[in-house]
C-alpha cells in the first residue's frame, strides 16, 4: 500500500488540490499565480461565448453518439449471439476495427470524409447522390464524427453485451414461446430487461467518454469549421497548452467534473425506473 | 513473517524510488570544454551549418543541437525552465514578447551594450520583434518573405499576358474570373485566386496596405473595426459573392502538401507564397512555368508583405550565458548566413540585411531580389504579441464567419476585437501583478 499511497499523493491528490487552487487564480505555469477568487468561473459562465459553444457541441455530440453506440453494439451482439456456422469468425472481424487507436482512426477518416476524393463521397457519387462536405460543413461536422464512432461498435461494448446475452436463462425465452410470442416479444420483454444493468453501465460510461471527446476534433478539425467541433476538452486543452491559461483551464476541468457528476446522478435516479437486477427493479 | 516480508518489500521499493529520483545526470566528459545545449524547433536531419562551423572554429565550446517537435516545444521548454534545467539556447519562431512576458528569456541589453553589437544589420521588421517593453531578448536568425506567384502557362491558356501579372487587387479579381475552369458537373477544376487558401492571410496584407493600425503604440488597445481592415474583409466578401463557399471549400479540400499543393499542382493560378516555394516547385513540379512579382495592392497604395522571424535566445536560468551569446553573435554573421543559405534547400531567408543584399545570395535564385525588396516593406504577423494565438484564432474566426455570410465584416471584426481586448487586458493586468511582486532582473 505504502508505495501506491506515496505515488497517489504526489501524482494524484497534490495535483488535484493544486488545480482547485489554480482554478481561483491567473496562472501561466512560469510565473507566480494571481489569486482572483471565483473570477475564472464567473468569466466562464457569464462572459465566455466559447464555453457555451463547447458545452452545446459536446452535448449534441453526446446525445447523437451514445444511443447510436449502445443500440449498434447491442444489435451486433444479438446478431453474433446466434449459433450459426462461422460466428466466431464474424465476432473477430467485428472486433478488429476497435483496436485501432484514436489518432490513426482520425487520420484514416479524415481521408474517408474528404469531399472531393474521399471514399464515402466517391461511393455516393457512384450511386448518383451528391455527398456533403462532411467535416468542412458546420452542419455536418458533428454528425460526421458520430458516424466515425460506428467504427468501434464491435469492440468491448459488443463483447460485454454478448457475455450478458449468453447469461440470459433459456427458459425465459421458452416461456415466451409457450405464450405464443415472437422475436420482438422476446427482445422487448426478456432481452432488454435482462440486459438493462449492462445497458445502464454502458450508458453511464459512454456519456462520460462522450463528454471527454478530444482526439477526433484535435486531429481532424481543430474545432472548426465555425467552431462547430469545438468540444469541451478541446477548448480546455487549447486554454491550457496553447494559451497557457492554467487557472482558467483548471476551472474548466472542475466544471466538467461537476457536469459529469450531475448527469450521472440523474442517470442513477432514472435507472430505478428501468434497470432490473436479477429480474427486479431496485 | 508475512508482515516482515511486506515491510522489507515496501522499503526496497521506496529506496529504489529514492535512488531513481536522486540519480545524478549522466555527466559529459571532463575535458574543460563548455557544452551548450541548443534546442531547435526544427525537423533537421543533420546539424545546421552555423553549428558545425561554430564547433569547428571554437575549441572550448561545443554546441549540441537537439531538434524539438513543433507540437511539444512550448511545453518542453517551459518545463525545463521551471525545473531550473533549461537549455543554454533556444531557436524559436513564436513571438518573442509572448516568451518574454512569461519571464522565460534572459534580457540581452547588457551584452549588446558591452560588445557594441550592431543591430542595424537586421531588417527593421525583424529587429522590432525582438523587443519587449524596454529590453531586447533575442537575435533574429532567419526570416521569411512573401511574394505573388502566378502560373504563366495558365495565364496563356486563359488569353492573359504571362509577362503582366495583376498589380492591383481589383485586377486579381478580374484575372480570377478568366482563369476559372469547371468540369461537366460544374465542379471547379481550376481557379484563379482564393483569398482564404494558403498560409498567409491576404486580408491582413490588404489591411496593412491600406494603412491599418491594429494595435495602439502603447500595445494596450486593439482595433479591428478600422476602415482598412473592414475594406480588406469587404474584398473577400466581394470575391465570395461570385462563388458558392461550399464549391470553393470542396475544391480546396482536395489539396495537400508538396505535389498536392494548389499552386504546385497547377490548380490555382495565383497565390501569395513564401520564399521556400521556388525550391519546392523545383522539387515537386520542375516543369511549372511561373513568375514571381510584387504583392498586388490597391490603387494609390504601396505594396506590403508579411515576414516572420526565427530567433535565438537564452532561456531564463541558462548556465552558460557568455558562451551562448558568443554563439548567437557568430550565427548571425554575414558570411555564416551566406554559406548556410547556399547549402540548404527550401530556404529560410537570412535575417542579416548584408547577406540578403549580397550578389552571391541574390544570384542563388532569380526571385530572391523581389523577396528582399518586399522584406524592406514587410510587417510582422505578430500583430498583438501578448495574445498572439488569441488574435489569430479570433481573426480567422471572424473571416470564416464573413465568408460564410453569417456576419457582416463590421460585426465579425467587432466580436473578434472584443474578445482579443478582454484577453489583452487580462494579460497586461497579470503581467503588472507579477512585476509588482517579483523583482525583474
Amino acid at each position: 500500500m505504502m508505495p501506491w499511497f506515496i505515488g497517489f499523493i504526489i501524482f494524484g491528490l497534490y495535483p488535484m488540490i493544486m488545480s482547485i487552487y489554480y482554478s481561483l487564480c491567473r496562472y501561466d505555469v512560469l510565473r507566480i499565480p494571481q489569486f482572483i477568487g471565483f473570477g475564472n468561473y464567473e468569466k466562464l459562465i457569464f462572459e465566455d461565448p466559447y464555453f457555451w459553444i463547447s458545452i452545446s457541441n459536446t452535448l449534441v455530440y453526446t446525445v447523437l453518439r451514445v444511443p447510436l453506440c449502445i443500440i449498434g453494439s447491442l444489435l451486433l451482439a444479438v446478431l453474433v449471439n446466434n449459433a450459426v456456422r462461422g460466428v466466431k469468425f464474424f465476432r473477430t472481424i467485428y472486433f478488429i476495427p476497435s483496436i485501432v487507436t484514436g489518432v490513426v482512426l482520425s487520420v484514416v477518416w479524415l481521408w474517408m470524409f474528404n469531399p472531393q476524393f474521399g471514399l464515402i463521397n466517391s461511393f455516393l457519387a457512384y450511386m448518383g447522390i451528391p455527398g456533403p462536405l462532411w467535416l468542412l460543413d458546420p452542419n455536418w461536422s458533428k454528425p460526421s464524427m458520430v458516424l466515425m464512432s460506428v467504427w468501434s461498435i464491435g469492440g468491448g461494448r459488443m463483447l460485454v453485451f454478448l457475455a450478458a446475452l449468453q447469461g440470459v436463462p433459456k427458459h425465459l425465452y421458452e416461456a415466451v414461446d409457450i405464450d405464443g410470442g415472437g422475436w420482438w416479444a422476446k427482445f422487448k420483454n426478456i432481452t432488454i430487461p435482462m440486459l438493462s444493468p449492462v445497458i445502464f453501465l454502458w450508458s453511464v460510461l459512454e456519456i462520460i467518454f462522450s463528454l471527454q471527446v478530444f482526439v477526433e476534433a484535435y486531429i481532424m478539425t481543430q474545432g472548426g469549421p465555425l467552431n462547430s467541433t469545438m468540444f469541451y476538452n478541446l477548448y480546455l486543452y487549447n486554454k491550457a497548452f496553447n494559451d497557457f491559461e492554467m487557472g482558467y483551464a483548471s476551472a474548466l476541468a472542475w466544471l466538467l467534473l461537476v457536469i459529469s457528476l450531475i448527469i450521472t446522478v440523474i442517470q442513477f435516479r432514472l435507472s430505478k425506473r428501468w434497470v432490473h437486477y436479477d429480474g427486479v427493479t431496485k | 513473517m508475512k508482515q516482515i516480508i511486506k515491510i522489507v518489500l515496501s522499503l526496497a521499493v521506496l529506496i529504489a524510488m529514492g535512488l531513481f529520483l536522486f540519480m545524478p545526470d549522466s555527466k559529459p566528459p571532463n575535458d574543460g570544454k563548455i557544452r551548450l545545449k541548443y534546442w531547435m524547433v526544427s525537423a533537421m536531419k543533420e546539424q545546421p551549418f552555423h553549428v558545425t562551423e561554430f564547433n569547428r572554429t571554437h575549441e572550448n565550446i561545443i554546441v549540441e543541437p537537439t531538434p524539438l517537435p513543433w507540437n511539444e516545444h512550448e511545453k518542453k521548454i517551459l518545463t525545463s525552465i521551471l525545473s531550473e534545467n533549461p537549455p543554454d539556447l533556444v531557436f524559436l519562431v513564436t513571438p518573442v514578447a509572448k516568451w518574454a512576458t512569461r519571464l522565460a528569456l534572459t534580457p540581452l541589453d547588457d551584452l549588446i551594450k558591452r560588445d557594441s553589437f550592431d543591430s542595424t544589420i537586421f531588417f527593421s521588421a525583424l529587429w522590432s520583434e525582438m523587443r519587449f517593453k524596454d529590453n531586447i531578448y533575442a537575435l533574429p536568425l532567419y526570416s521569411n518573405s512573401y511574394a505573388f506567384f502566378f502560373n504563366k502557362k495558365l495565364f496563356r491558356e486563359a488569353g492573359l499576358d504571362p509577362e503582366n501579372p495583376p498589380k492591383t487587387w481589383d485586377e486579381v479579381l478580374e484575372y480570377s474570373s478568366w482563369l476559372i475552369k469547371k468540369d461537366e458537373k460544374g465542379n471547379f477544376k481550376q481557379m484563379g485566386f482564393i483569398p482564404t487558401y494558403g498560409n498567409v492571410q491576404t486580408s491582413i496584407i490588404m489591411a496593412w496596405e491600406l494603412g491599418a493600425q491594429i494595435l495602439s503604440i502603447d500595445g494596450a488597445k486593439v482595433s479591428l473595426t478600422n476602415q482598412p481592415t473592414i475594406e480588406a474583409f469587404n474584398w473577400a466578401v466581394n470575391f465570395y459573392s461570385q462563388f458558392n463557399i461550399k464549391d470553393v471549400s470542396t475544391f480546396i479540400a482536395g489539396f495537400g502538401f508538396a505535389e498536392q499543393h494548389g499552386f504546385i499542382s497547377e490548380k490555382i493560378a495565383m497565390m501569395v507564397l513564401d520564399n521556400s516555394f521556388p525550391d519546392q516547385i523545383k522539387l515537386y513540379n520542375k516543369n511549372l512555368d511561373y513568375g514571381v512579382a510584387e504583392i498586388p495592392t490597391f490603387k494609390g497604395y504601396a505594396p506590403v508583405s508579411s515576414t516572420g522571424s526565427w530567433w535565438l535566445a537564452i532561456p531564463r536560468g541558462a548556465k552558460n550565458k557568455e558562451a551562448a551569446w558568443e554563439f548567437m553573435k557568430f550565427a548571425v554573421q554575414k558570411n555564416i548566413q551566406l554559406t548556410e543559405a547556399e547549402r540548404q534547400k527550401a530556404l529560410l531567408f537570412p535575417s542579416n540585411k548584408l547577406t540578403a543584399n549580397n550578389p552571391a545570395f541574390l544570384s542563388l535564385n532569380e526571385s530572391n531580389k523581389i523577396f528582399v525588396d518586399l522584406l524592406e516593406h514587410s510587417k510582422t504577423p505578430t500583430v498583438v504579441p501578448l495574445v498572439h494565438d488569441v488574435f489569430w484564432r479570433e481573426y480567422m474566426g471572424a473571416q470564416e464567419r464573413v465568408v460564410h455570410k453569417i456576419q457582416s465584416p463590421f460585426d465579425a471584426l467587432k466580436q473578434a476585437e472584443k474578445t482579443i481586448q478582454i484577453h489583452l487586458d487580462e494579460t497586461i493586468e497579470y503581467d503588472n501583478y507579477v512585476r509588482s511582486q517579483v523583482s525583474i532582473k
